[in-house]
């Protein structure tokens, strides 16, 4: 009797002791966590004015603002979705509609997953040997391409969950009709899972807005306004990663600010992404 | 002087069925299991056949071989013959949107398109003519009337056909189905996720729709078999048991196999 | 009668050929959407072979230059073109390990917290704040890391740590030199934070899986909650978790921005944690538009191949788990 409670009390505590680790775990995750918010939003509401917005790169040792280097970063975040959704799209409505029993889905749903979480300065390097070492120079246009790159597998995947979700009944019932495929595809399926789909761009645009070593040695830098995009053009990320580094305070203020920036871009996209279609992706 | 000559055509096929639909020897395969033994049946034109038996038994197997719906999903195949007026619906050159063309289905579950009501309508229609908007809106009238869901929706239209309720919705896939005048109609348990009130009408509907069209229905539920179709098909394991006049299978089943299952001994 | 008959079949075999001209035009437009999309598909295959392709030419002078022993030098040197990658592979490698090492058992405790603890109203807001802390851009955590938690460590951590393992074999050595603040031990700490949503989120997806029938059963026959997760849900989920740990360890192996801010761009191999050192990105990221003549170019390259084939098997094994876990949790 007395043994096997003091077993059971060994048990007991045991159990305690390891969900207060749990809990502690948890509260080292989420305050770590909340550190860096924290001082992203002290140091950065510090240095966020309208110059910011209105007022290009300063150099060194002078006052100044981000504007174009957010130019630059909208820029190229618009031409890597447009090149990057449809290519998506497509692709995504190829393995859940025409190819669902192919093989080559299968294939495809596993490259396109490494190619999710692959590091993207791979990507950057790859798009430098496939652009700029031809064209012989850096580009805006190469940066967009190299964003584009990482547009596309968000798109497939969120594209091919979302189509898988749409329920077979609907098909046949557009098919029954006499619809050819393409049109129940795009009459019915895509309506369907249209909210999700929105979602996946929505999320790619989130991931890509805040990537910086896919742009270092493709569209570079540039401390001016540039709208030509066969030349290097100015983004945040990079500006950022240039200003953190250099010793001027005045650049470590505006780097501060600009990742303030980029981080409420990125969750108010993340959060409206989610909003829309009420699930998780 | 027009319902005369329906009256008469009535009383012509009445006394000379016309055979729309002729099933021979068909076998169906799941990958490598068969679901259809070497079924033949003919069904007679503008008329209400039912198909029963246990759930598995092939039944809704065979009405999906009849636009050939399974071609879908890979790994489904039939062999065999099923004419259509006499033409092979089996046959390789058959065109597959022609074919759904002429024969329609409504399912199980209702499945109205992601859209308003009038562009349910509208969608399959706009496939195949060209007409313009009034043209087009006496046809969307025509068909939920005949549907009988008109009065229940005519003030909204350009609501979404997701907003109806669960027996306005199948009311709305059928009118959806009779829009683009098919020949045949095809009915997959269409009242299994209805109540009582919402099957009757569904039922009644069917009723006035044999008039125009050749009707296959699926169906689990055997009073409903008995109630709206002419004659009836009882399949058991992918085999054809029995198929006769629908009075004749309830009363005076020839097969003791049809006898157990209408009187509730398996099932 | 008959006239009637003529003039109606006439106007029907109008219709009908006016049908069959229209399926005729959707077999084409068919065809052409699904061609399409198969190539958008393939387009995906291509990506990821263009990279290898691509890689590997940029990396070819460097390799066929420097051989397999590219791979166990340390010196790196642009004045004389000298380039190994040992010091590069070893600091990838030792931070991401420590990272897993750090962040998998707060990640599976957070996972637990979620899953067993956490009151309920609270766990959709918590899980979705790790999700969405998941997304923030690497780049944030380097400029906190080297701003705020570089200086921290420097300041208090390290000079403590080093006055106490001072006399202590071994530990003096992983724990010796001048607190500089920035190295190897802060780049793995940040890394650690980065991938502790991955694991966690993964983590609690998987907990999700399992039956809830087997956790009642056990629960049934007296199980604390410690035990239930020890005994039924991280064996009956290891799979799972495993495959998250790969995607995290993909992850902070891969890792650019967070990691150059805080790495010290050092390339040689110390024993000690607090050296500065250098990983593949860092080195990539910091050099890349510096580097002059081909040799250096092709090396940074063949250092980016060096990671790309690291990464594959990494995540390609990741991918692998976590696919046969889904398999079973959908069957």
């Amino acid at each position: 009797m007395s043994a096997a409670s003091s077993l059971y009390s060994r048990r007991k505590a045991r159990n305690s002791v390891m969900m207060t680790l749990c809990v502690v775990a948890a509260g080292i995750g989420l305050a770590w966590l909340a550190l860096i918010l924290g001082a992203l939003l002290w140091k950065g509401l510090a240095g966020l004015n309208l110059a910011v917005f209105t007022e290009m790169t300063p150099p060194p040792g002078e006052a100044g603002g981000l504007l174009n280097a957010i130019a630059g970063s909208v820029a190229m975040t618009v031409i890597a979705v447009v090149v990057g959704t449809p290519v998506g799209i497509l692709a995504g409505t190829y393995m859940a509609e025409y190819g669902r029993f192919s093989k080559i889905t299968v294939v495809v749903r596993f490259i396109n997953d490494i190619l999710l979480s692959a590091p993207s300065i791979i990507i950057g390097l790859f798009i430098y040997e496939l652009m700029v070492r031809p064209m012989g120079h850096f580009s805006a246009l190469a940066g967009a391409v190299a964003l584009a790159m990482l547009v596309i597998p968000v798109v497939v995947r969120t594209t091919e969950d979302m189509l898988n979700l749409v329920p077979n009944a609907l098909r046949e019932a557009g098919t029954a009709i006499g619809a050819p495929r393409w049109i129940v595809i795009r009459s019915v399926a895509y309506r369907a899972a249209l909210s999700g789909i929105v979602t996946g761009i929505l999320l790619a645009v989130a991931r890509i807005s805040g990537e910086t070593a896919p742009l270092l040695f493709t569209a570079l830098n540039n401390q001016f306004w540039s709208g030509n995009l066969n030349a290097p053009m100015a983004s945040l990320p990079v500006t950022i990663f240039q200003f953190a580094l250099s010793p001027y305070e005045e650049w470590q203020q505006l780097a501060w600010t600009g990742a303030l920036i980029i981080t409420f871009t990125v969750l108010g996209l993340s959060i409206f992404a989610r909003s829309l279609t009420g699930r998780r992706i | 002087m027009l319902s005369n000559e329906i009256i008469t055509a009535d009383v012509i096929n009445a006394a000379t069925p016309k055979t729309k639909i002729e099933v021979k020897n068909l076998n169906f395969y799941y990958g490598e299991s068969k679901a259809l033994k070497d079924i033949t049946l003919s069904l007679p034109e503008r008329s209400v056949t039912a198909f029963i038996g246990p759930s598995g038994c092939g039944k809704s197997t065979l009405l999906r071989v009849f636009n050939r719906i399974y071609e879908l999903y890979p790994k489904q195949r039939a062999d065999g013959e099923v004419l259509l007026d006499g033409t092979n619906i089996l046959d390789r050159s058959q065109d597959l949107n022609l074919l759904r063309t002429k024969i329609g289905m409504v399912f199980q579950k209702p499945t109205p398109f992601p859209m308003s009501i009038y562009e349910n309508i509208a969608f399959g229609i706009r496939l195949y003519e060209k007409l313009t908007k009034a043209e087009m809106d006496e046809r969307v009238e025509q068909a939920l009337k005949r549907a009988a869901l008109w009065t229940e929706v005519k003030d909204k239209l350009d609501a979404s056909g997701t907003s109806l309720s669960g027996g306005q919705q199948q009311r709305l896939c059928i009118a959806r189905t009779v829009a683009v005048k098919p020949e045949v109609i095809l009915l997959d348990e269409p009242c299994s996720a209805l109540d009582p009130l919402s099957t009757a009408r569904i039922e009644e509907l069917i009723d006035e729709l044999q008039a125009d069209y050749t009707i296959v229905i699926v169906t689990h539920n055997m009073q409903q078999a008995a109630r709206v179709s002419a004659q009836t098909a009882f399949m058991y394991l992918g085999e054809l048991i029995e198929f006769d006049k629908t009075e004749k299978i309830f009363t005076a089943p020839s097969e003791k196999r049809t006898q157990d299952y209408i009187t509730g001994r398996f099932g | 009668m008959t006239l009637v008959a003529t003039a109606n079949s006439s106007s029907e075999g109008r219709a009908l050929r006016e049908r069959e001209a229209t399926v005729r035009r959707f077999a084409l437009t068919d065809l052409i959407f699904r061609s399409v999309a198969k190539g958008s598909a393939i387009l995906v295959l291509l990506i990821l072979s263009g990279v290898a392709v691509s890689l590997v030419v940029g990396a070819w002078p460097a390799l066929s230059k420097f051989g397999p022993a590219f791979i166990g030098t340390e010196s790196w040197n642009p004045v004389t073109e000298n380039f190994g990658a040992l010091a590069p592979i070893y600091g990838t490698v030792v931070t991401s390990a420590i990272a897993i090492l750090i962040a998998v058992p707060i990640g599976i405790g957070i996972a637990i917290f979620l899953t067993e603890l956490c009151p309920r109203p609270l766990r959709r807001p918590i899980a979705i704040a790790v999700e969405l802390l998941a997304g923030i851009p690497s780049i944030i955590y380097g400029i906190w890391g080297l701003f705020v938690f570089a200086p921290f460590l420097q300041r208090t951590v390290q000079p403590f740590v080093i006055s106490v393992f001072h006399d202590v074999p071994v530990l003096n050595s992983l724990f010796a030199g001048p607190p500089y603040g920035i190295g190897m031990l802060t780049s793995a700490l940040i890394l650690a934070i980065m991938v502790l949503p991955f694991i966690t989120s993964i983590t609690k997806d998987v907990f999700d899986t399992v039956p809830a029938v087997l956790k009642e059963s056990a629960y049934g026959v007296g199980c604390t909650t410690w035990e239930v997760m020890r005994r039924i849900v991280i064996p009956y989920t290891r799979v799972g978790i495993m495959g998250g740990v790969m995607l995290g360890l993909g992850r902070a192996l891969g890792e650019t921005m967070a990691v150059t801010f805080v790495i010290g761009n050092a390339h040689r191999v110390s024993a000690s944690l607090f050296a500065p050192g250098t990983t593949i990105s860092a080195t990539i990221a910091n050099e890349f538009t510096e580097a002059d003549g081909e040799i250096y170019t092709s090396s940074l390259i063949a250092l980016g191949l060096i990671l790309f084939v690291m990464t594959f098997i990494i995540l390609a094994a990741a991918r692998y788990m976590l696919m046969r876990i889904e398999r079973r949790a959908g069957a």
